[in-house]
């Protein structure tokens, strides 16, 4: 059977994978016009894409999610949120048109090292521990950018630079579990839970339980 | 009555090891393949449901349920499992941009191997490397391998291959898309291609342990050869498939 049989499928585990999920916010009533709202429009855009199912509305998410991106860099080119929403809003593009997925994914990667380049600690580390996680789910060589060695990399980079945020420790777990380091997966696994303890409650702080208790129960 | 509890009980399995992909994601398309497959055949509208599989184990024990009448396998898996299946080739799949039949390539560290007998203590990496029969006797079969060589399944191909080109004692069993993009990459020229496989089938749909009733088998069989435009298109596209030809397994293939 074709490796493309399933050549972008995965891609609903990369383009939310800037954030945690949590419920559906509404879509914007006005359009944003400042780059810290265009941000946030993004990421709103990532939050409904992955409550949606319908692959039409989705496409249309990644579209809204594409213009915010470019209304947000024709206005500050170099500014590390536009950068940023710029490849999550490629993530989204993947995962809405799985058979272009290679290049949006690509693009994704692109962006999210300029991201990096401007500052590698927005959101918690985010550029290396988005990049990480698309190259732990991508489809691997030939097909598509997954590496799992190169995704660990960016998954200790994320960690190194915020050591105690529990998405960078899953990242990490996962890049660990895959590279087939068990015993560090349980450590980091562990770590993220304890991280994820020490925060405030929120959804966020329970999805990373979850994941953190999925990850040990696997790991053992 | 027991007619339609018969015909809803009808499903085609279809299970890709060391493919990237998962069943939530890949339940759309398959399901799709299903209905073009059903409509094109004439079989009774909604008869046969699909369910994908990314993993050995996982696509077993789904074959091994009763309602499970149809696979569509990878040829490793075919080889691996038509025995103890029972699996009868139905017709094989010809893919995009490979066609029905690839070869599979062995590779190594240049200068590493010098024959069969140089790789003992040898690791295999393969993502048909869940299928051993497979990688001696049909991909290997020109290459006796020392009987200590181990032969392992793995998704993550890239690092297989940085492994070799780092000198420990593994090699790496490509497929023929994989092996077409080995000079694209750095350390390309630290690796030598050792043997190449016969021509081998990429994937085929087989019935399971007689399952279907061999006029409805034919009927489908039929269909599945003349599929490939329109909506049926449709339905092969999403899966990368241009459509099916007979299924002409080597001599060597297992028999259910």
């Amino acid at each position: 059977m074709s490796k493309r049989l399933c050549w972008g499928l995965l891609m609903a585990t990369v383009g939310g994978c800037a954030s945690q999920p949590r419920p559906a916010p509404p879509p914007p009533s006005a359009p944003p016009s400042t780059v810290g709202a265009l941000a946030a429009a993004i990421d709103a855009d990532s939050k409904r894409s992955d409550h949606e199912t319908d692959s039409k509305a989705r496409a249309e998410i990644a579209a809204d999610a594409s213009r915010n991106a470019d209304s947000c860099l024709a206005l500050q080119p170099q500014a590390v949120a536009c950068l940023y929403g710029r490849g999550i809003a490629f993530g989204l593009e993947a995962r809405a048109h799985p058979t272009r997925a290679g290049e949006f994914l690509s693009n994704m990667l692109d962006a999210l090292a300029r991201a990096d380049a401007a500052d590698p600690a927005y959101d918690a580390a985010g550029p290396s521990r988005v990049r990480a996680l698309v190259l732990l789910r991508a489809p691997g060589w030939p097909l598509g950018p997954g590496d799992a060695d190169a995704a660990l990399v960016a998954a200790r980079r994320a960690v190194a630079l915020k050591p105690e945020y529990p998405a960078n420790l899953l990242a990490l777990a996962e890049a660990l579990a895959k590279t087939g380091d068990g015993s560090g997966a349980r450590d980091a696994y562990s770590r993220a839970r304890d991280a994820a303890i020490a925060m405030p409650t929120s959804e966020d702080r329970d999805a990373w339980l979850r994941e953190s208790d999925q990850g040990l129960a696997k790991a053992r | 009555m027991s007619t339609l509890l018969e015909a809803a009980l009808a499903t085609l399995v279809f299970c890709a090891p060391g493919y990237p992909g998962a069943a939530g994601d890949a339940q759309p398309l398959v399901d799709q393949f299903a209905s073009a497959a059903v409509a094109a055949s004439g079989w009774p509208s909604g008869s046969l449901a699909a369910v994908y599989d990314p993993t050995e184990q996982g696509g077993l024990a789904k074959l091994n349920s009763a309602d499970a009448v149809l696979a569509f396998v990878p040829y490793p898996f075919f080889v691996e499992h038509a025995s103890q299946l029972h699996l009868s080739p139905l017709v094989q799949a010809d893919v995009t941009d490979v066609g029905p039949q690839q070869r599979w390539s062995l590779v190594a560290k240049s200068g590493r191997v010098t024959g069969p007998a140089s790789m003992a203590g040898f690791t295999i990496l393969s993502t048909a490397g869940y299928a051993p029969d497979f990688v001696r006797h049909a991909a290997l079969q020109g290459w006796v391998l020392p009987p200590d060589v181990k032969i392992e399944a793995t998704g993550q191909i890239l690092s297989a291959l940085r492994r070799v080109a780092a000198g420990e004692p593994v090699a790496v069993l490509l497929d023929q898309t994989q092996a077409a993009a080995l000079a694209t990459l750095p350390f390309a020229a630290d690796l030598k291609t050792l043997i190449q496989s016969p021509q081998l089938p990429v994937a085929i749909i087989v019935v399971v342990d007689s399952r279907v009733p061999a006029a409805r088998a034919r009927a489908l069989q039929e269909a599945l050869l003349k599929m490939g435009a329109g909506s049926a298109g449709d339905a092969l596209g999403a899966l990368h498939l241009r459509g099916f030809v007979p299924a002409k397994l080597p001599a060597a293939a297992p028999t259910p």
